[in-house]
């Protein structure tokens, strides 16, 4: 399709604020006459607090709030769902500390310094309860159990065994289909807690202001839920608190929520009077949130032509101290998995358990990377042990054009109309080299070199037919002004991948306005209609979508008023761009010689008092395509070290039209370095007898890859599958999460590949692959 | 605490500042003078978000106390080029798409220009290597790398460059 700024690589809108260290983030916000906020955190996976003395950082001069002075409101951190789906335990502090690191109190002063030394001035004294370190430990009768009750929606709900949420799915008869099946393939896997290392720590400044009420400034991927849960908290009224939207350093899911410091600087805020920042630390925001892990425990039967009759998947997830959506996310697993392959007759058992553990939160992928880990794997398990090619089997089962998609697990599906994955797994096959490929067998001498291949989507938001369980919509402001430029107010934060770039190339596309003549407002709560959030891999999908919805109506009100000035019937008007002079006009139909330029006519309806050309609009997308992707990875295992290098990658995306091209690569680069930080070095572990993380808190103990781990420029290959979106705005879907989840099983086939050891646990370190090898570990082939 | 007088020429200007004998050089940087492109990823050396250039030599301002520069001279990212007249490394940033959600950017910018003076060029490697200590979660790095080789290539094929 011809377009003309769609798929054109073009400097980013905030390019050059970046690269100046001019464009602010949360923690760069400062206002006149501000404190200083540090956060007590809790020493003790578990316990009872008795007392909190903050007499003495009193003394000091520093405002202080404990869990007597803040409002008491039980909330789930993340408002996504619908209320009556909300399972909600948490407190803005609690009496009751379930993580070593919960806040259980905080101090403001004037300096960082003297909120620091005022914070280590308080006294707590804890009644120190048994803590639960192990989700199957956690489910036993004679474990400490970490709630009696919490509340789903606004009823109370009893936990037993410390089960915080399950989710049960039959679909077809499985036990009819296994007994069809000539080979019966069964395997465990074991997916860690890794932390989202965004690079700006999570941040709050919270301003009271004269009228009573509150402006934010947060490190959020969604300024409307902090509006509206800060609203319910603190018995404000909406109108008087306002979220302003920001740049923010990195998210990966880790501010997906409204995270649970803003009430507690919110509160500080109010109880000074003054204007609050609250910075985490690193140590700090380690102990906020981790990456839910997964145990996952697959069965599937296969006949001897390589269909799949029959699938069997039991989840347990160690979700930690606090439930920030698990139950959404046991549904979107059973849909990750239900998507992946036609498994005909299949169950899907997933149960969240709570430990005293930090909470488990949506990170890149949402279940995803450990449901397509654990299938991936299985796929090429199922292949070896079957005599299948493992592509060949692949395609024989996918869920492609044509079948159902759970977007978001039962409740939101939709028909799949946009599918590469032959093309993908065709064109991979051949960049790599498959037809090439020898068993590990075939492999000697110190180093060996093997290819993996795993396939994986995710869905372009939430929307379907019918609302679900989670709330799915977007708005958008254009107005056109009265020189032609085009200023576009929209509510989606863009996280870095382009999301805003994107938004303004759809309008700019539509409207026939260059890409340097649509500018992103700077705007808030108050200046926009609601967004649910940038997550979902729903920015482009959903959140353009939005932006399209709203340019066709500005295109009707500009072509009605062209329609007066020319005197001709607005059907008999059409938009178009003019190089020559730089300049949108609105012309009849085969007789250009009778134009007018947009802002000559926006100008006149200001002139004429007829009124500005601008519509606000919300729009709720009725699909959720599945964004599908493909690597294929070659790793090269030091047998002597255990040490894997990743010498070659080939990345492959169906996105439908790809925006933006350049970031839609970097989405997907990025995503590979994150996928091998995941398959290889990341695990944010606790200490099973204090509950402490192993790591401390500290980078340096919990790593992420460095511009070392990444295979040379040249040797990454990135491809777009050429599908069209027919639902998606000029033909796009997503991409964000898609990018990651399947880079963890391709790394794990490709080491199979080289040594013949298959790992069921990532990450697989070098110390695992070593032990691994020494141990004489069955090669299976 | 006491306070002391430091003279230091920041971004080319010399500036005379009271500092505590505990403040950190990023502290000073983002409080005291508002240069907020040098960012706090960590605190404790582990991130390179607050890379700073101290007498041309990339440093963390997170590890050094301010009163240990006096007399030096600092570069921050705000004074590397402007968004009236980017600095070529900044362009090529931009160009190669090498920014995303932007927090590690100053501290990327500043590390390269800093190899780029070092060596004139470089490897893919030796890129790589020098940024070895700038995490980055967004990008994967290629893009970063892409462009301070690109920026590289440039300059080397400037033949004012060769004649230095």
């Amino acid at each position: 399709m011809d377009f003309q700024v769609i798929g054109k690589v073009l400097p980013r809108k905030d390019g050059i604020a970046k690269v100046c260290g001019k464009e602010p983030f949360a923690s760069d916000i400062v206002v006149p006459h501000m404190l200083y906020a540090v956060t007590l955190r809790s020493e003790h996976a578990h316990a009872e607090i008795i007392k909190i003395d903050t007499s003495e950082a009193e003394s000091m001069g520093a405002v202080c709030i404990t869990p007597t002075e803040v409002p008491d409101f039980t909330y789930n951190e993340r408002t996504v769902s619908i209320p009556e789906k909300t399972f909600c335990d948490r407190k803005v502090l609690p009496r009751r500390v379930r993580h070593v690191g919960e806040a259980i109190a905080a101090v403001a002063a004037e300096t960082e310094e003297l909120a620091f030394r005022a914070m280590q001035a308080i006294k707590v004294e804890y009644n120190v309860l048994p803590s639960v370190l192990d989700p199957e430990e956690a489910m036993q009768p004679e474990a400490a159990s970490l709630y009696d009750e919490i509340l789903l929606g606004k009823q109370q709900l009893k936990v037993k065994n410390n089960v915080a949420c399950e989710r049960n799915i039959v679909i077809g008869d499985p036990e009819a289909g296994f007994a069809a099946a000539d080979y019966i393939v069964e395997r465990d896997y074991d997916l860690p807690r890794i932390y989202h290392h965004q690079m700006e720590t999570k941040t709050v400044v919270c301003q009271p202001e004269a009228n009573g009420g509150i402006t934010i400034w947060t490190t959020t991927q969604t300024i409307h839920n902090v509006r509206q849960l800060l609203g319910q908290i603190f018995e404000l009224p909406l109108s008087k608190i306002n979220v302003k939207k920001l740049s923010i350093g990195g998210s990966f899911g880790s501010s997906i929520q409204m995270n649970s410091m803003i009430p507690i600087c919110v509160a500080l805020a109010l109880k000074a009077r003054c204007p609050v920042k609250l910075v985490s630390s690193r140590e700090d925001d380690i102990h906020d949130h981790v990456k839910f892990p997964a145990r996952i425990k697959l069965k599937v039967g296969v006949t001897k032509d390589a269909k799949i009759v029959a699938a069997d998947m039991r989840v347990l997830v160690d979700i930690g101290a606090h439930q920030i959506n698990s139950y959404p996310l046991l549904g979107c697993m059973s849909g990750w998995y239900a998507s992946l392959y036609k498994w005909q007759d299949f169950r899907f058992d997933g149960t969240a358990v709570y430990t005293n553990k930090v909470p488990g939160c949506a990170m890149q992928g949402y279940g995803n990377p450990e449901v397509n880990f654990a299938v991936e794997s299985h796929m090429d398990v199922i292949a070896n042990e079957c005599g299948f090619d493992p592509i060949e089997f692949r395609l024989k089962n996918y869920v492609g054009i044509g079948d159902e998609f759970w977007g978001q697990g039962p409740t939101v599906k939709s028909i799949i109309k946009s599918c590469g994955v032959e093309e993908m797994l065709t064109v991979g096959a051949e960049k790599i080299g498959w037809s090439e490929r020898r068993s590990s067998q075939a492999k000697t001498g110190r180093y060996r070199k093997g290819v993996g291949i795993a396939r994986g989507f995710h869905t372009s938001g939430t929307g379907g037919p019918k609302p679900g369980e989670v709330i799915d919509y977007s708005s958008a402001t254009i107005k056109i002004n009265e020189d032609g430029t085009v200023d576009v107010l929209s509510p989606v934060m863009d996280l870095g991948g382009g999301t805003g770039e994107a938004t303004v190339k759809v309008v700019a596309e539509l409207l026939k306005v260059p890409y340097d003549k649509v500018e992103l407002a700077i705007v808030d709560t108050r200046t926009t209609g609601y967004d649910v959030n940038t997550h979902a891999t729903r920015g482009v999908y959903c959140g353009c979508g939005a932006a399209l919805h709203v340019a066709k109506q500005v295109k009707i009100k500009l072509l009605e008023f062209a329609s007066r000035i020319l005197e001709e019937n607005p059907d008999d008007l059409d938009l178009s761009y003019e190089p020559e002079d730089n300049k949108t006009i609105i012309h009849v139909k085969r007789f250009k010689q009778k134009q007018i330029s947009i802002g000559e006519v926006a100008k006149l309806a200001q002139i004429y008092s007829w009124g500005t050309i601008a519509v606000s609009d919300s729009y709720r997308q009725r699909n959720c395509p599945p964004c599908f992707v493909a690597h294929f990875i070659e790793v090269e295992v030091d047998t002597w070290t255990g040490i894997v290098k990743v010498p070659r990658a080939i990345l492959l995306a169906d996105s439908g039209t790809p925006i933006n091209p350049d970031m839609l690569e970097g989405q997907l680069i990025g995503s590979l370095s994150r996928g091998l930080g995941y398959a290889a070095y990341e695990s944010t572990e606790n200490d099973l007898e204090t509950g402490k993380l192993l790591c401390g808190g500290f980078i340096t103990d919990n790593k992420i890859p460095t511009s070392c781990e990444m295979p040379l420029m040249d040797n990454i290959q990135v491809y777009f599958a050429h599908t069209y979106e027919p639902t998606g705005p000029f033909g796009a879907k997503g991409i964000g999460e898609a990018a990651l989840n399947s880079v963890a099983a391709a790394y794990a086939n490709a080491i199979y590949n080289a040594i013949g050891i298959r790992f069921y646990q990532t990450p697989i370190t070098p110390e695992r692959i070593l032990q691994a090898l020494e141990g004489g570990a069955s090669v299976e082939n | 605490m006491e306070k002391r007088l430091i003279k230091v020429t920041i971004n080319g200007k010399l500036r005379e500042l009271f500092v505590k004998s505990n403040d950190l050089l990023l502290n000073v940087l983002r409080n005291d003078l508002n240069l907020m492109g040098t960012k706090y990823g960590c605190g404790i050396g582990e991130c390179g978000a607050c890379t700073v250039l101290l007498d041309g030599q990339t440093v963390l301002a997170c590890l050094i106390l301010a009163v240990t520069v006096d007399g030096q001279e600092i570069t921050t990212i705000e004074g590397m080029g402007d968004p009236v007249q980017l600095h070529p490394l900044q362009e090529s940033f931009i160009e190669h798409g090498a920014v995303q959600c932007g927090f590690c950017t100053p501290g990327m910018l500043l590390a390269g220009e800093a190899l780029l003076k070092e060596n004139p060029n470089p490897s893919e490697e030796e890129i790589r290597e020098y940024l070895r200590g700038n995490l980055c979660r967004c990008t994967g790095y290629a893009a970063i790398v892409k462009a301070i080789k690109s920026e590289a290539k440039s300059q080397s094929a400037d033949p004012g460059t060769l004649s230095e």
